[in-house]
């Protein structure tokens, strides 16, 4: 059950991920992301809010692809914020980094100081063909050119659940679907996972509890930077990985 | 004054030593030997252990870097305002040359800490990347070592160079044994156009020489001393900074000799509110800028907040030596701000001297406190981060507050000793500038010329 | 200077008010082209507000280009008006009176050309960043973050252009009531207004010279925050590769002094050759210059060997990476040699040499050089950085201007021509009270058969 004070995280099992790209297409058909045509991706501007990173191993024909989703880490420690002049980035007291879009004058700062790229920049007007305006979600703002947006765990659906559980006199349930960011709802394979951390009882807590530790898989971005994400991931289980000094349990 | 009545007046000054000398120089020399007593304590606990136990050398690590950053500093107000030429700094530039002595003093202390420092095989990081290339296990302290050889050197040949002119009078006025002595160290001077010529130009090498050396002493001892026994501390501006301290208490030990000079060895006609004035600008430009650099390191590590800059930040600044933080930070930056730049107090005597023992104080508890902490975690087994607990603040043992009294006694000796044989006060250079300064009327009023050759 | 020539107060006069009261032939077309250059980079700015960012070569993850670097290298221009104004004023160096003017009109233009590279353009709503920034929109009870650099920066950058402002304005009183005594009609109108009443009594002349001495002492605080905080812009990121080294302050700063310096030797040649001063732009100035030159190339050039050894101390991977790009990667390689034969290993060497310090032609070619170096040096932090080495090899990224972003390059250094073309019609360009105070103080003093030039201490 989502606690009063809620902290939202996710848990990501890398193990799982087979490199669908369906998080990809849902978090931009639910979040209004503008389209991202070729041109767009060699002009290295594609906007991805969660990205999925392919990684090539080995040679042929033992080649191995690995994928890796990427998301804002919602750091709790976020470089991102402390840079921008404007406070268009702030930490909420649910433990997101949310970003204020009419705040925004894209200085980018953010964007430079943010360790998991993660950050994306409107470099041109979004424009959607005339057949998908009634496509866009009315709960999402249409941001112009010039602002910076990212990942915001579905604020919106957190939003309209926690509005129809108060209006309802009902709790949250952790499994509601309805909570969860589009990303989560469609993955095929049960790799993210998305929750409250204040809730020992709820999934991301328990699957943290278990795996963060001496003997689990549990592990966080880039943590030489200090940034303490509430994004945990879980490693690979490669059993055709030989044993080294490193993996001995 | 004529030229040759300020000859007469400051050879014979140079008579003029009496029993509170004489009083001094004992007091000194048994400090001095407790200082040594004190260091052999050190040494037995050392041996006894069969490691080197490096981290019980702090303070003597400190010690070190103090007179490295104070002492060796000061010919620099020799050097640096006869390139600027500066006439104000004529009085006190011997005073500031005689400092290179001290570096004889400074190197043995040295010695030491060069044997107790960790060998690179122990895995830190090291301006040597030992793991990447394959230099011999102590290149650092044979650099180091070889460096300080050479700034002690340059420093006495400094000395040597801008006196010759001053042996060369001695050797006129004495008999005997004493005469040998000086014709020796005069090198056959004679004062003419070319050995002038030579000295300017030697003075003009040496000192930029000196001042390359003191930079890179100061690198070498900085990060091979310092930053290489602290895992995790990355620092690109602590070189420059400890040079840059180096420069400030240089100013400021400079400023203190005058005014022992001024007060109790009779200078008064020659060390003049022009020189303490002078000084006392510089000292005042020089502690503005000691904010700057400490900010500038700071401000990285505060606003990165990466782990291993947050460790450092503990163990530096805000741990378990916060105070004396506070007391360097009082004395070298904020009360020289709020004081100096008050006119009557920067304009006088008392003022820049006054100013100058903070910064000195300043200066000793800063080394202190870099160096006890350094040497302090320098047995740590992970050599690239600073994990789990801190070590508490070290206070100084029986021997460690003998080797700073002996040090310091050994430094001070030596400097009076020197005063006996060369004299503090340049008389080429106080006779030279009666040659370039005149007085002439103008229009309803007198003003004074000073002339300012290529 | 052993070449001193004694000129009468008149021969200074018609000198250095020539290009107020006569206007040469060139003088129209060169403020036509500039303008016309100018008003170029005006239209490609007015494409990019009205298209988006997209226009430039920016990208993901490269979000900064070309336009800070820019910016950087203009903030190092300005520190040339300070360094030669205060500083050389403090230490009371007499070669300074004639070029100290020209500094510090470089430097207000310089920093209004700093704000048109990057603050006032570059980001992505700058509609709302120019009337809604400045003055703050404070209807939503939410200040400024004063934590980031980027609240840092303009204050300290309106700082400096104030100040230096200023001191342009209450240095040059002076000489406008020479040139309000010889005019007439509206243009002594003018410069009436202007010069305030000035009369030459001698208290006027002690607040002016009070005022410049507290101008110079205020103003070096300035000049040391101003660099500094530009460049923890950079510094205190931690994710550019690159970056976050504790150098960067005096680093940037000594930089800007070996630029800015070297920008003013070019200035001063070109005052010479363009406007005849030779007699008093003398290659006594340049000797100078080039020494002065020599001393701050050289202690630059060590920062940069400090920047790099401990990019390397750091043993971290990205770092690795970043510094392998810049040194072995072309194209990053190609200007990585050229910016250090250029900012160093060519002028300074050259420079040991008198005869070379002592030539017109020389100094201009080889601060040129030195320019171009300290252009790409700032090109060669700020752009490998973006460009990510880091663990996500995903992200690795690259960029290239595009003919946008060239266009407002040039824009703002055809709006330093044209400043100080437009400057030195309306006033003259070197003071000439500085001047004749250097000819009255002068003196000289007979040592044996020698002359050693002297001036008056009071």
């Amino acid at each position: 059950m989502v606690t009063a004070n809620p902290k939202w995280g996710m848990v990501v099992d890398v193990d799982k991920c087979i490199g669908c790209q369906a998080c990809v297409v849902a978090c931009q058909s639910e979040n209004n992301v503008p389209i991202n045509t070729e041109e767009i991706f060699n002009q290295r501007r594609a906007i991805e809010w969660i990205r999925v990173e392919r990684y090539w191993e080995g040679e042929f024909p033992d080649v191995k692809a690995r994928f890796i989703p990427i998301l804002c880490q919602h750091c709790n420690d976020a470089p991102c914020e402390p840079v921008c002049p404007v406070f268009a980035t702030y930490h909420n007291n649910e433990g997101m980094n949310v970003q204020i879009y009419n705040r925004c004058i894209g200085t980018r700062f953010c964007a430079n100081n943010c360790p998991y790229h993660v950050r994306y920049f409107n470099f041109w007007e979004p424009e959607w063909p005339e057949s998908l305006h009634n496509q866009l979600n009315p709960d999402v703002t249409v941001r112009s050119r010039g602002i910076m947006e990212k990942c915001t765990f579905c604020i919106q659906r957190i939003r309209r659940t926690k509005r129809n559980a108060a209006r309802d006199g009902e709790e949250i349930a952790d499994d509601s679907r309805a909570l969860n960011p589009a990303c989560v709802n469609s993955c095929p394979t049960d790799t993210l996972f998305f929750g409250d951390f204040n809730d020992p009882e709820s999934k991301v807590s328990k699957l943290a509890e278990k795996e963060m530790g001496d003997h689990g898989r549990g592990y966080h971005l880039l943590p030489q930077y200090g940034t303490s994400p509430n994004v945990v991931y879980l490693k690979k289980v490669d059993k055709d990985a030989k044993e080294t000094a490193d993996t001995h349990a | 004054m004529t030229p040759t009545a300020i000859g007469d007046d400051l050879f014979d000054k140079g008579k003029l030593r009496g029993k509170k000398f004489r009083n001094t120089v004992i007091i000194l020399g048994i400090l001095t030997l407790l200082g040594i007593i004190g260091f052999a304590l050190r040494v037995i606990d050392t041996i006894g252990d069969g490691t080197h136990n490096t981290p019980i050398w702090g303070y003597h690590a400190a010690l070190f870097a103090f007179i490295l950053t104070a002492a060796q500093g000061a010919p620099m107000v020799a050097i640096a305002p006869r390139i600027a030429k500066a006439h104000w700094r004529r009085s006190i530039s011997r005073i500031a040359e005689l400092f290179g002595l001290v570096g004889v003093v400074s190197f043995l202390i040295y010695i030491p800490v060069a044997w107790v420092l960790p060998s690179m095989e122990d895995g830190r990081r090291t301006l040597w990347f030992y793991g990447e290339l394959k230099v011999p296990a102590h290149m650092p302290e044979v650099t180091t070592t070889l460096v300080l050889l050479a700034l002690t050197i340059t420093g006495l040949v400094l000395l040597w160079v801008s006196a010759m002119p001053d042996f060369a009078m001695l050797r006129d006025r004495t008999t005997g044994s004493k005469q040998r002595w000086f014709a020796w160290l005069a090198r056959g001077w004679i004062g003419s156009s070319k050995q002038w010529h030579w000295q300017k130009h030697r003075l003009g090498i040496v000192g930029a020489f000196y001042f390359m050396m003191l930079i890179t002493a100061h690198f070498a001892y900085s990060v091979d001393f310092g930053m290489t026994l602290v895992p995790g501390w990355i620092d690109a501006l602590y070189p420059a900074t400890h040079a840059h301290n180096s420069l400030q208490s240089g100013v400021a030990i400079t400023l203190i000799a005058m005014y022992v000079l001024y007060r109790f060895g009779g200078y008064k006609d020659y060390i003049t509110l022009d020189q303490f004035w002078g000084l006392g600008k510089l000292l005042f430009a020089l502690s503005l800028l000691w904010f700057w650099f400490w900010f500038s390191s700071f401000i990285i590590f505060w606003f990165g907040a990466k782990p291993a800059e947050e460790a450092v930040l503990d163990l530096l600044f805000v741990g378990p030596y916060l105070w004396i933080v506070f007391i360097v930070f009082i004395f070298a930056f904020f009360v020289p701000l709020w004081s100096m730049i008050w006119n009557p107090l920067r304009k006088s005597v008392w003022g820049p001297v006054t100013i100058a023992s903070g910064v000195l104080v300043a200066t000793m508890f800063d080394k202190i406190r870099l160096y006890v902490a350094a040497f302090s975690v320098s047995d740590l087994p992970n050599k690239h981060e600073l994990v789990d607990i801190l070590p508490g603040a070290v206070m100084p043992g029986v021997p460690d507050v003998l080797i700073w009294v002996g040090g310091i006694s050994a430094c001070i000796l030596i400097y009076m000793l020197a005063t006996r044989i060369i004299p503090p006060i340049n008389v080429w250079e106080q006779k030279e500038v009666t040659l370039y300064r005149i007085h002439k009327p103008f229009h309803r009023t007198e003003v004074q010329i000073l002339g300012k050759p290529d | 200077m052993q070449e001193h020539v004694q000129l009468t107060q008149r021969q200074i006069n018609e000198d250095l008010l020539s290009s107020v009261l006569k206007t040469p032939r060139w003088w129209w077309p060169a403020v036509i082209v500039s303008a016309a250059i100018f008003l170029t980079g005006i239209g490609a700015f007015g494409y990019m507000l009205n298209q988006g960012v997209g226009v430039t070569g920016l990208n993901r993850p490269v979000f900064w280009g070309v336009y800070m670097v820019n910016f950087v290298f203009f903030i190092g221009i300005s520190h040339a008006g300070i360094m030669i104004s205060a500083i050389l004023r403090l230490t009371q160096a007499e070669w300074r009176r004639p070029v100290t003017r020209a500094a510090e009109v470089l430097t207000v233009f310089s920093l209004m050309s700093a704000l048109m590279a990057a603050p006032l353009v570059h980001v992505g709503r700058p509609w709302r960043a120019d009337l809604w920034v400045f003055p703050y929109d404070f209807a939503r009870g939410v200040w400024i973050n004063i934590r980031s650099p980027f609240v840092w920066d303009p204050s300290a950058v309106m700082t400096y252009l104030t100040a230096s402002t200023l001191f342009v304005f209450v240095a040059l009183i002076p000489d406008l009531a020479i040139v309000r005594d010889r005019t007439d009609g509206l243009t002594r109108k003018f410069y009436a207004m202007m010069a305030m009443g000035w009369r030459g009594t001698p208290r006027q002349w002690k607040l002016q010279a009070v005022a410049g001495i507290l101008l110079s002492a205020l103003v070096l605080p300035v000049f040391v925050s101003v660099h500094s905080i530009v460049s923890w812009d950079f510094a205190v990121q931690i994710a550019p590769e690159a970056w976050h080294s504790t150098i960067f302050a005096p680093y940037f700063i000594i930089g800007a002094i070996h630029s800015g310096v070297s920008a003013v030797a070019t200035l001063m040649v070109i005052m010479v050759w363009v406007w005849g001063w030779g007699k008093y732009l003398k290659p006594d100035h340049l000797d100078a210059i080039g020494r002065l030159l020599i001393v701050v190339a050289t202690t630059w050039f060590f920062f940069f060997f400090l920047e790099w050894v401990f990019a390397l101390y750091t043993l971290e991977d990205p770092e690795l990476a970043v510094r392998e790009l810049q040194v072995f990667q072309w194209p990053w390689s190609g200007l990585f040699v050229v910016f250090l034969f250029t900012a160093y290993l060519i002028p300074v060497p050259m420079w040991m040499f008198r005869s070379v310090r002592r030539s017109y032609f020389w100094m201009f070619v080889t601060t040129i050089l030195v320019n171009i170096g300290m252009w790409l040096e700032r090109f060669l932090i700020i752009v490998p950085g973006t460009m990510r080495r880091g663990d996500f090899i995903f992200d690795w990224g690259s960029y290239h201007p595009s003919i946008i972003e060239i266009l407002m390059v040039i824009m703002t250094f055809a709006w330093v021509a044209l400043g100080m073309l437009v400057f030195t019609k309306l006033f003259p360009l070197i003071p000439l009270f500085d001047v004749k105070e250097g000819m009255v103080f002068r003196d000289e003093i007979r040592i044996g058969r020698r002359v050693v030039p002297a001036s008056i201490r009071e």
